[in-house]
């Protein structure tokens, strides 16, 4: 520990300020509350401050930032930058420290956010312990009020004087070359430390009435208790602030911006919540979270048990934003946990800890937001809302997909939707989407070309386990456009057929006019080692049909297949499933024969935006393809 | 679409927006290469009956109105509601409270009885509205954004979510913190929180979210300190015809 004198602290911070190759930011005061802003002096700086109106994680992760540059002349490309300069922080509160770092785990899982560790890797954080505590703070019970970690250097006030802890060499290079006057703390000031720290574990006025261990325990015996999180949020205004202010919410949504020549423009991300209305609401008009209370109840399991389950923490680290910040005063993480805990124990629930979760943080790589440009070989029209599109990268390399995977289509000007590709792997050179119109994207690609050039960017998703499936007979069950992303596994079951057991695939459609893929369907009819059935809701009096009128489970009794070596494949609508699998079921064939894939509404396709939840789960990057039995118990999937 | 031709018409309302449209001076010209401008008031005076779209400012405030209105409709390819006064009803909806019979009076004097006025309603009260431009007045990067997405084959792109949403990233000290009340919980955003940024409220004007939780934005107000009748006052500024219709 370190010590030096308010005076010379101040010189510290205008040496850094006066140093052009730094961007040196602290928190001052704004209008009665308090921001991190740049700071143009060190009198500016208000290290007596209770709490920021935003967490610094706006550095990192800006409310607004460029993506991608696209112009129909030359195709995407990542934002040109003027590299980035070291980031200078001071006066950041512990919790807030704790929070980036649970925002560097969540940017890093799986593939690394190359945006977000561009600046955090410059950056130098300079804590201070709380001096003044805002009356929602709960940080001492999240265990976020004071730490040893996670910072360069840490301050605590003195007096007249700082006691400075060194928390990484890039902090004491900083104090080298810019400090005067630092001399070793002296035993009385690492007591008078010690004693600071103490007092702060005490500071809070927010009371658990329990141990704020057990919040991922208790909210999983809370989940269904749909009356609670009626009454709770029955005033929720749906304006986001709890999410917005909120130090670890890292959702985000993705726009296409075009300038006035409409052939250039930037992709950017801003920041979003799932308290908000359209959150999990796709093109078709579902929403996945249509109501009040099933958003309000996802933000506490997201930061309780969610995040919990995958990282290991939970995800809340006290700083008390929310509370201040909504208006009806129903977001207050402490109110609503004690609610919860005395409304289970009014009904003699016994909450006992989790068992530590079983985390497994892979981090491989990072994400390529740039779409690659492709062309548009061919487009055939397949129905009046339908189209296959041929598609071929530009570079010339092959997608390299697994049946069941997507991809991100972008279209210049409009914006990027998520495509199953449709055809199988063993098609080289070029891939499938079979498109339908809905929204801008979809719309808009329809009025393309052969020859028009789109963007791509993937494949992404896990995709059929087309190995494990080898040897097995293959019952497909497909209804309308989920017939586009069972094709490719389909096809690739064709190209490799003495690799399988017997197929049989059952497709079903509103009526005639709508059947995808009619030519290969008729083909498919005079092959014998296919079994193939198709149906339609209805047949309009000016249309031929010959098949099964009904709706696709009346299918089902119509073949016989032998449960212990099929397992069935399914793609439809989201009120599809529950039928189909009920029939299956029905039919002996056990949970886990039972193969899905399902749709969400996507931005990033790779696990960061949230748009894709269900529960814990992120459809883009954990599926889209689901084993029934792993997700039969999560509630928000079928 | 290709040098579609642009028409404006102006109903009820300060005609502050088509003024916003004239201002746009050098976007304005870059737009002309994409649009062709065939009747706009404020710029030039002749008519054409030949438009791809139509943009209307102004609430419909007659039964006159409303014929106009279907004319245009059956003209235009897309119709474009711009500013409050066409959007949700606007200003022109407060005085839906009051006997009508005394607004024709103070409006147009003893000629009252020669106008035939009704409640101010938005343009798509009468006929289909493809696309909104909100505010009072409207802003010109709204604008741009709006006849961007219109060229390009795009739904515009319009919030759902209120007000807050963009004063929270903006990092404003909340109205409701320095003593001031503000209807912004429940106002369709898009405006980037223009006011709050200035550091007064946000009176409404983008009017009403798809789903506004009134009450819960009502029990704030009188909370923080606002009458029950100032309360609603507040949702009366520009929410009239949209809280009417609810
Ligand atoms: C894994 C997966 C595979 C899919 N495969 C196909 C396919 O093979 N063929 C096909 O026609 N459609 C498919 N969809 C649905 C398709 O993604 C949506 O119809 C499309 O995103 C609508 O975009 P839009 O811009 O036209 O609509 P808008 O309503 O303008 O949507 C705006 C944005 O919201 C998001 N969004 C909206 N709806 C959806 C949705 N249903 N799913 C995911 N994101 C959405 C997208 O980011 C989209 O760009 C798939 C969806 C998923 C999740
Ligand atoms: S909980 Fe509060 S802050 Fe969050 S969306 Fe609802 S009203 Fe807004
Ligand atoms: S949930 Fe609330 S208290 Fe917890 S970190 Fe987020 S804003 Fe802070
Ligand atoms: S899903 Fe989680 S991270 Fe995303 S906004 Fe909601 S609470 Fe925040
Ligand atoms: S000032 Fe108004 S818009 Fe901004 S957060 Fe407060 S209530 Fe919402
Ligand atoms: S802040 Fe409110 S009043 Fe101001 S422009 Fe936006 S919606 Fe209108
Ligand atoms: S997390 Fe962004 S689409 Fe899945």
């Amino acid at each position: 520990m370190r010590v030096i004198s308010k005076e010379d602290f101040a010189e510290f911070v205008n040496a850094l300020i006066k140093d052009k190759s730094l961007d040196v930011v602290g928190v001052k005061a704004k209008g009665g509350k308090f921001a991190f802003g740049p700071l143009e002096s060190a009198s500016e700086l208000r290290l007596d401050y209770d709490v920021t109106l935003l967490p610094p994680k706006k550095y990192f992760f800006p409310q607004r930032e460029t993506l991608v540059t696209y112009d129909v002349a030359t195709g995407f490309a990542a934002p040109k930058t003027e590299g980035v300069k070291p980031l200078v922080i001071i006066g950041v509160h512990p919790y807030d420290i704790v929070a980036l770092l649970h925002m560097d785990e969540i940017f890093k899982e799986t593939k690394s956010d190359p945006y977000y560790f561009e600046k955090r890797n410059a950056s130098i954080i300079i804590g201070i312990n709380i001096q003044n505590m805002s009356k929602y703070c709960f940080a001492p019970q999240m265990g976020c009020a004071v730490i040893d970690y996670g910072y360069d250097l840490m301050l605590t006030d003195l007096g007249n004087r700082y006691a400075i802890n060194i928390g990484h060499a890039k902090g004491e290079e900083l104090l080298n070359k810019y400090a005067k006057n630092v001399t070793a703390a002296l035993a009385r000031d690492i007591q008078l430390v010690g004693q600071k720290k103490r007092e702060i574990l005490s500071m809070s006025k927010q009371k658990f009435d329990f141990s704020p261990e057990l919040i991922p325990e208790l909210l999983s015996k809370t989940y269904e208790e749909s009356g609670f999180w009626e009454k709770h949020s029955e005033k929720c205004l749906a304006c986001g602030s709890c999410v917005l202010v909120c130090p670890t919410c890292y959702c985000f949504d993705v726009k296409d911006s075009t300038d006035l020549s409409l052939e250039r423009g930037e992709r950017i991300r801003t920041w979003d919540g799932c308290l908000l209305e359209d959150f999990a609401k796709i093109a078709s008009g579902e929403n996945f979270r249509p109501t009040r209370p099933t958003r309000y109840r996802h933000r506490y399991f997201k930061k309780g048990k969610y995040l919990y389950d995958r990282f290991g923490f939970i995800s809340c680290v006290g700083c008390g934003r929310c509370s201040s910040n909504c208006l009806p005063d129903i977001a207050n993480p402490v109110k609503l946990f004690n609610d919860m805990y005395h409304e289970t124990q009014s009904l003699g629930v016994i909450i006992a800890p989790a068992p530590e979760p079983a985390v497994e943080i892979q981090t491989e790589g990072n994400i390529d937001y740039v779409p690659k440009l492709a062309t548009i070989v061919k487009k055939v029209p397949m129905t009046a809302n339908e189209t296959l599109f041929e598609i071929k990268l530009d570079d010339g390399s092959e997608l390299g997909h697994k049946p069941g995977q997507f991809v991100e289509v972008s279209v210049f000007g409009i914006g990027e939707a998520p495509i199953s590709v449709s055809s199988s792997p063993t098609k080289k050179g070029t891939f499938e989407l079979c498109v339908r119109k809905l929204g801008n994207v979809t719309t808009k690609l329809h009025t393309l070309k052969e020859g028009d050039k789109v963007g791509i960017r993937g494949p992404f998703g896990n995709g059929f386990d087309y190995e494990f499936l080898k040897g097995k007979d293959l019952l497909f069950v497909a209804g309308g456009l989920g017939i586009a992303p069972l094709r490719s596994l389909f096809n690739y079951v064709l190209d490799n057929r003495e690799k399988y057991g017997r197929v049989i695939l059952l497709y079903g459609c509103k009526e005639p006019r709508e059947l995808l893929f009619s030519e290969e369907m008729l083909a498919l009819a005079k092959r014998d080692d296919v079994e193939f059935k198709p149906t339609v809701n209805w047949c309009p009096e000016n249309e031929v049909w010959t098949g099964n009128i009904g709706v696709i489970t009346t299918l089902i009794p119509q073949v016989s297949f032998d449960p212990e070596s099929t397992y069935a494949v399914i793609c439809g609508p989201p009120i599809m499933y529950k039928f189909v699998i009920h029939d299956l079921k029905g039919r002996n064939l056990p949970d886990d024969h039972i193969i899905l894939s399902l749709e969400r509404r996507m931005k990033c396709g790779v696990g960061k935006c949230g748009h894709c939840q269900i529960n814990q789960i992120y459809v883009c990057k954990d599926g889209p393809v689901f084993n029934y039995s792993k997700i039969k118990g999560v509630p928000e999937a079928l | 679409m290709a040098k579609p031709k642009v028409a404006f018409f102006d109903f009820a309302g300060c005609e502050g927006d088509q003024l916003q449209v004239a201002n746009l001076e050098e976007e304005l010209l870059t737009l002309l290469g994409q649009v062709e401008v065939v009747a706009f008031r404020e710029v030039m005076k002749e008519q054409s009956d030949n438009y791809d779209i139509a943009f209307i400012e102004g609430s419909c405030t007659r039964l006159q109105d409303e014929e106009r209105l279907k004319q245009i409709r059956k003209k235009a390819k897309l119709v474009v509601a711009i500013g409050s006064c066409a959007t949700i009803g606007g200003i022109n909806s407060l005085r839906n409270d009051k006997d009508l019979d005394d607004v024709r009076k103070t409006v147009y004097g003893e000629d009252a009885r020669l106008f035939d006025s009704y409640a101010a309603r938005p343009i798509d009260a009468v006929i289909p509205v493809d696309a909104y431009v909100h505010g009072c007045p409207i802003t010109k990067d709204e604008f741009l954004s709006v006849v961007k997405s219109l060229l390009l084959g795009k739904k515009p792109d319009i919030p759902t979510y209120p007000v807050c949403v963009e004063c929270k990233k903006n990092e404003n000290v909340c109205a409701f913190e320095r003593g001031q009340y503000c209807v912004g919980p429940v106002t369709r955003a898009g405006c980037n929180s223009c006011c709050v940024n200035e550091g007064t409220i946000c009176w409404g004007c983008r009017g009403l979210v798809d789903n506004p939780n009134e009450n819960s934005e009502k029990e704030v107000l009188i909370k923080y300190g606002l009458t029950v009748d100032d309360a609603i006052n507040k949702f009366k500024l520009y929410f009239g015809w949209q809280e009417r219709k609810r």
